[in-house]
């Protein structure tokens, strides 16, 4: 892999296959939801067929390269604990890498929408003094999550430095 | 009504305060009503502001009889509320900084109020308003020892002696005139001849203003601006204090600002193009829990110094970096800066001659900007995070930005563009740097 976003140390720990999985539910659902109304407004409006049916393909193909893009972007999400701080790293196209040290969080959050639930997937979220940070990974295992946080948390608190 | 413990001997905020509070009241009531009054007669705006001024006076003297402070252990305890009653209690320990400042209608009177940065809390969270000015120094003076004192106690027994309170010495003193000539060389100022040539060009051959006159208020505008910097800048003076470094400006309205030295997140030394001649910087600072930008057209509150010599304003950066850190020998000036690959010029055609960074072990430096050049410094203890960014045209040239978090205020350093191994590696070795900060505070 690209040594600028190498790994510190040991590996990137990958997020949970589920990511991709919920992201191309979503991009699906949503999909549908415009090719049926493309169609239906092609039905009851006097539109050419021809742009109608250029509207169907443009979607469907948008829908093939988001698919892919989900998989791409799913697999380019990865972090790595070290003993002071963390490493993530994010995004296939615009390539983002973040180091957090614990002794600067300020709090962390866990967050689960109905869909992840679902899917069994939870997004945590640290927040320093700067609101630049960030740091966040999204598409964890629920337990997963919660094990980082509570080790986030007290390594915060016993690497806490003065602001 | 009694006072909810009478054995304090509290005190109360100056008998004046409804007076200055109803001042542009009093101020507005005169200026309206002035020929009417002088015929022995009010006309109804007169009335009105009579009215809003005894109503207004009725209730700040009712308000004024509730207002009691007094200093409780390491509480700085404040009664108010007329209709629901408050007790606010302020943690000396927690207070970041005190502030005294004298709008014109209290400095009429004498008056000063004090602002109180609480960590944590809101801008009007600690207030005293108003008091008598040498009250306010002598209460600052007390809270600030009291203060000492609680944080003392905190540190273990042994722990370095608390330095001797240190008299106040004043170490730079801003030039009436070389501030008027540093707002003059500004960017507004070129927009407003500019503007006025025009106008002059257009009055000439056409004779009258026409469609262009709707230029005049913008022209008014940036008059103004540069005329409320030059009153908020005037008299500026910086002095070393056992507190920190003590800002004192303004001439209509007086603020004295403490800058608590240990706050201090980083800093911007600025060198807008046309002073760049005369060899002159501005120093800004930013500071924990304090957002100062210069907005509508307002001084920023984290200005240290609004112009002086670039050899100054370095001295400047090096003194408060290095009580901020406490390490010695910390020159932000003498940190070797590299400027960014060649083929940098493919994302930044006309940035990238102006784009550089470094770092020694004390600071991480960033400079840029074409017109207006800003030079960045933030101390390894201070990093909030690192963030290292690459587009995809950045990889297509083996470049990458690295940037570093700070608390929101003035300071951004972002070394964009750089060759991205270096990148990476100053990643790596500003992290280490940053580890190595912490442990030693």
């Amino acid at each position: 892999m690209d040594e600028v976003f190498a790994p510190p140390g040991n590996a990137w720990r990958p997020v949970s296959p589920a990511l991709a999985r919920l992201r191309r539910v979503t991009l699906l659902a949503v999909a549908v939801v415009l090719l049926v109304a493309v169609v239906v407004a092609g039905m009851l409006a006097p539109l050419p067929r021809g742009l109608v049916a250029l509207a169907c393909v443009v979607l469907v193909l948008a829908t093939i390269f988001g698919w892919v893009l989900i998989g791409r972007n799913a697999r380019w999400w990865g972090y790595a604990e070290r003993d002071e701080d963390l490493y993530i790293k994010h995004g296939a196209l615009f390539r983002k890498l973040v180091v957090v040290p614990y002794g600067r969080m300020q709090y962390v959050d866990v967050q689960a929408g109905p869909l992840d639930q679902l899917f069994g997937v939870a997004n945590v979220h640290l927040h320093t003094a700067s609101p630049g940070t960030s740091a966040r990974i999204p598409g964890l295992p629920a337990a997963e999550a919660t094990r980082l946080r509570d080790r986030l948390t007290s390594l915060g608190e016993a690497q806490a430095a003065g602001l | 009504m009694t006072a909810s413990s009478p054995e304090h001997p509290y005190k109360r905020l100056s008998p004046l305060t409804p007076l200055v509070r109803g001042f542009y009241v009093v101020v507005a009531f005169v200026v309206t009503s002035w020929d009417d009054m002088l015929r022995g007669d009010v006309g109804p705006i007169g009335w009105i502001l009579l009215a809003l001024l005894i109503g207004g006076l009725v209730f700040g003297t009712a308000s004024w009889l509730r207002t009691k402070y007094w200093i409780e252990g390491d509480e700085l305890r404040v009664d108010t509320g007329l209709i629901s009653r408050q007790s606010r209690r302020i943690r000396v320990d927690r207070l970041q900084g005190i502030d005294i400042v004298q709008p014109l209608a209290a400095r009429v009177f004498g008056l000063a109020e004090l602002k109180m940065d609480v960590a944590g809390g809101g801008s009007s969270e600690g207030s005293l308003a108003y008091l008598p000015l040498h009250e306010a120094r002598e209460l600052r003076e007390q809270l600030l020892a009291r203060r000492e004192a609680v944080r003392e106690a905190a540190v273990p027994a042994g722990a370095a002696p608390a330095a001797p309170p240190e008299p106040e010495r004043v170490i730079a003193r801003l030039d009436l005139g070389m501030l008027v000539v540093s707002l003059l060389l500004s960017g507004e100022t070129v927009g407003f001849l500019l503007s006025a040539v025009v106008l002059g060009v257009v009055f000439a051959v056409f004779g009258s203003l026409g469609g262009v006159a709707g230029v005049v208020p913008v022209l008014i505008a940036f008059g103004a601006a540069q005329l409320r910097k030059l009153l908020a800048f005037y008299g500026f003076t910086v002095a070393r204090t056992s507190s920190g470094l003590q800002v004192r400006r303004g001439l209509f309205e007086l603020s004295t600002q403490t800058i608590a030295l240990a706050r201090v997140q980083g800093l911007v030394v600025t060198e807008p193009w046309m002073w760049r001649g005369l060899g002159w910087a501005r120093l800004d600072v930013a500071l924990a829990g304090k957002t100062g930008s210069e907005g509508d057209g307002k001084p920023a509150a984290s200005t240290v110094m609004p112009v002086a010599s670039r050899a100054f304003v370095a001295q400047l950066a090096a003194y408060l970096l290095e009580s901020a850190s406490g390490h010695v020998g910390v020159r932000p000036d003498a940190v070797p800066l590299r400027a960014t690959p060649e083929r940098a010029r493919w994302a930044a055609p006309v940035r990238r001659k102006y784009l550089s960074a470094g770092l020694d072990e004390h600071v991480l430096v960033g400079r840029e900007g074409v017109l207006t050049r800003r030079i960045h410094v933030v101390p390894h203890a201070r990093v909030q995070s690192l963030r290292l960014h690459q587009g995809p045209w950045q990889r297509r040239l083996g470049l990458a930005d690295l940037l570093v978090d700070s608390p929101p205020g003035p300071v951004r350093l972002r070394a964009r563009h750089r060759d991205a191994p270096e990148a990476r590696r100053l990643l790596a070795e500003a992290d280490e740097l940053a580890r190595a900060a912490r442990r030693t505070g």
